[in-house]
């Protein structure tokens, strides 16, 4: 067997294959491109998304993204598999119903990935190794928010868009019910977007305040437990026409409400946003407040000097 | 523009303050820091540790101004921490990430894009002394493996200047006695400045090349180690002969004069205290056999400013 010193040798010409590399395992300086705070932000946005996930963690910390997934694709299987098989008898399965579902999937999502997000950095004191690099603490919150508001969207959207195809595909004419219901996909990207923005924001703002998940968890149950529990018992107990208004505290009556509003629907039932009646802009207001309001403690909660 | 080409000076702060509620941690603190590796010495709460936050931007100053490497603290934070890294005294690491995990995401939270991350965060760890362990869970990591790790996450970016707030803080005397080791090489081998926060005094004499000395908030001293430690040594003599007739011919020119052993040993004032002693010796007939300045440890400086305050302040301070 010829060594390629052997080939050159024997040919008389210098070979272009090296024959050995040296490593340098000294350090370097870097003088390689640096890429700003755009990128940082985008960086940590998706480690928040792999924490959120449980990506590179133990396998106990995949299990509750994996049933939340699961959850959230369970109704709108359900409602794809009904109509395939039932025809009309499914015609009551609709948005509103896959979000009436979905909302209450998100809150149990956002409880348990909202904490994720922020309670271990202030826990095991990670915020001033971020906050001493070129980013700022609005950065780091708009990451947080971004990376939450992702993993909140794919629950929010993913099952709509997939109940969308199946329907498509389920129609009669698949190609004019999809140029026909063709704004649907937007109705589900602004109901989606809103809902994900919502329940996120809530979540970490309560998650801003401790350091502890399982406490950020629980809270965050039991306030939109108690805030709607109360909000509907008033809703209920008073009979003056201003009452209609107490649905707007009631979070899943809002996430019902804002869906109705989105897609045109009229909701029918006993449900607290079906008999409020409230015009759908002021479900728009109720999520724009509490984002907004969410946005700006947190900041301030951010801002005090670690 | 460069951070070097900003500013010959490393830090700058003028009149600096900083209070927590009614208590002062900082109190108008004036000081200029030439580029060099840096000893920040005091007491437990002397004002180290806050003095690096206001510098970093971490947190804001009552009232003064500082800038670092020429930009200023607070205008220009971001712009400033783009240039330097910061390693806490207290534990900032999450437990759930491996090492190379989480330096490679420092890296990228710096701006190097995620290939170049990995591979810094590989190459960082490894001169910081991590090498294969740097796939295992922070959670497993020992104190002075996880200090190594806080280290690489300082560096990982190529800073101009770093902050080392405390770096061999719960160690044992061999993983400081590294930890000292790779500072050194940091700052002499690898080029990046070095701002080391300590109330061990030997860690500092081991590193540092400058001093700035703080008390309850107040700069007490700085200046080169070397002129601290050598420039105002005592004058050590030596003699044979009659040595208490040329010990009363030295006090009776006014020089105080003290036993060590079998040396005598005079404050320095100025060069003319040469003089005097060659004059004595002269006159007394007492042979000269040596007289040389005395070497001070940066424990006698610290000791010798102790002694000008009262008796309880910088107690914690340990000269080991």
């Amino acid at each position: 067997m010829s060594t390629p010193i052997d080939q050159t040798r024997r040919t008389g010409e210098l070979s272009n294959q090296p024959e050995a590399e040296i490593y340098d395992r000294g350090y370097r300086h870097y003088d390689g491109p640096r890429e700003g705070r755009r990128h940082a932000i985008l960086a940590l946005v998706v480690y928040s998304i792999k924490r959120g996930l449980g990506i590179k963690k133990r396998w106990t910390a995949k299990i509750i993204p994996i049933l939340i997934y699961g959850f959230a694709f369970f109704p709108v299987i359900i409602i794809v598999g009904i109509r395939a098989f039932a025809g009309n008898l499914a015609a009551n399965l609709n948005y509103l119903t896959l979000y009436s579902s979905l909302a209450l999937i998100m809150v149990v999502f956002a409880a348990a990935t909202a904490p994720e997000m922020l309670c271990d950095d202030r826990r095991q004191h990670v915020l001033p190794l971020y906050f001493s690099r070129a980013l700022s603490k609005g950065d780091y919150l708009l990451a947080k928010i971004g990376g939450l508001g992702f993993l909140m969207g794919t629950v929010a959207l993913l099952p709509a868009v997939f109940l969308f195809l199946g329907s498509t595909f389920l129609a009669t004419s698949p190609v004019s019910y999809f140029f026909d219901h063709v704004a649907d996909l937007l109705r589900i990207l602004a109901v989606g977007t809103l809902l994900a923005l919502f329940f996120a924001s809530i979540g970490l703002l309560i998650a801003s305040f401790t350091e502890r998940k399982s406490i950020a968890a629980a809270v965050y149950i039991g306030a939109v437990l108690l805030i709607s529990g109360f909000a509907d018992a008033l809703f209920h107990a008073i009979h003056a026409d201003w009452h209609r208004y107490f649905a707007l505290a009631d979070l899943l009556a809002v996430a019902d409400g804002l869906t109705a509003w989105i897609f045109g629907k009229k909701l029918t039932g006993g449900s607290v946003a079906a008999t409020a009646s409230l015009a759908g802009p002021w479900y728009l207001v109720s999520v724009a407040v509490v984002v907004i309001a969410s946005a700006a403690v947190m900041y301030r909660q951010y801002l005090r000097e670690e | 523009m460069s951070a070097e080409s900003r500013s010959e000076l490393m830090v700058e702060t003028v009149r600096l303050r900083k209070t927590y509620g009614s208590v002062v941690a900082i109190e108008g603190l004036s000081v200029q820091i030439p580029r060099a590796a840096v000893g920040l010495l005091g007491a437990n709460g002397a004002g180290k540790s806050t003095l690096i936050k206001l510098l970093l931007g971490l947190q804001s100053p009552v009232s003064g101004d500082a800038s670092v490497l020429g930009f200023n603290v607070r205008t220009e934070p971001l712009r400033m921490r783009e240039h330097v890294g910061y390693m806490p005294e207290s534990d900032s690491l999450p437990l759930d990430v491996t090492a190379a995990d989480f330096v490679g995401h420092m890296a990228e939270i710096s701006g190097l894009p995620a290939r170049a991350a990995r591979l810094r965060a590989a190459e960082t760890l490894y001169q910081c002394g991590v090498d294969e362990e740097r796939y295992r869970l922070l959670r497993e990591f020992s104190t002075g493996m996880k200090q190594r790790v806080k280290l690489a996450q300082a560096i990982v970016h190529d800073p101009d200047l770093v902050f080392l707030d405390e770096p061999t803080n719960g160690m044992d005397p061999s993983g400081r006695d590294d930890m000292l080791k790779l500072i050194s090489r940091i700052h002499r081998d690898l080029g990046i400045t070095v701002i080391l926060s300590s109330h061990l005094l030997e860690d500092v004499e081991h590193v540092c090349d400058y001093v700035v000395m703080l008390e309850q908030g107040r700069l007490a001293m700085n200046g080169p180690l070397t002129s601290l430690v050598q420039g105002e040594g005592d004058v050590v003599v030596q003699v044979d002969g009659e040595v208490e007739r040329f010990i009363l011919a030295l006090e009776q020119k006014g020089l105080d004069v003290r036993r060590r052993g079998a040396d005598l040993v005079l404050a320095y004032h100025d060069d003319t205290v040469f003089d005097t002693v060659r004059d004595v010796s002269i006159d007394t007939d007492v042979l000269l056999r040596g007289l040389h300045r005395d070497t001070r440890t940066l424990e006698d400086v610290y000791l010798q400013r102790m002694g000008e305050q009262p008796a309880d302040e910088g107690a914690d301070v340990h000269a080991d």
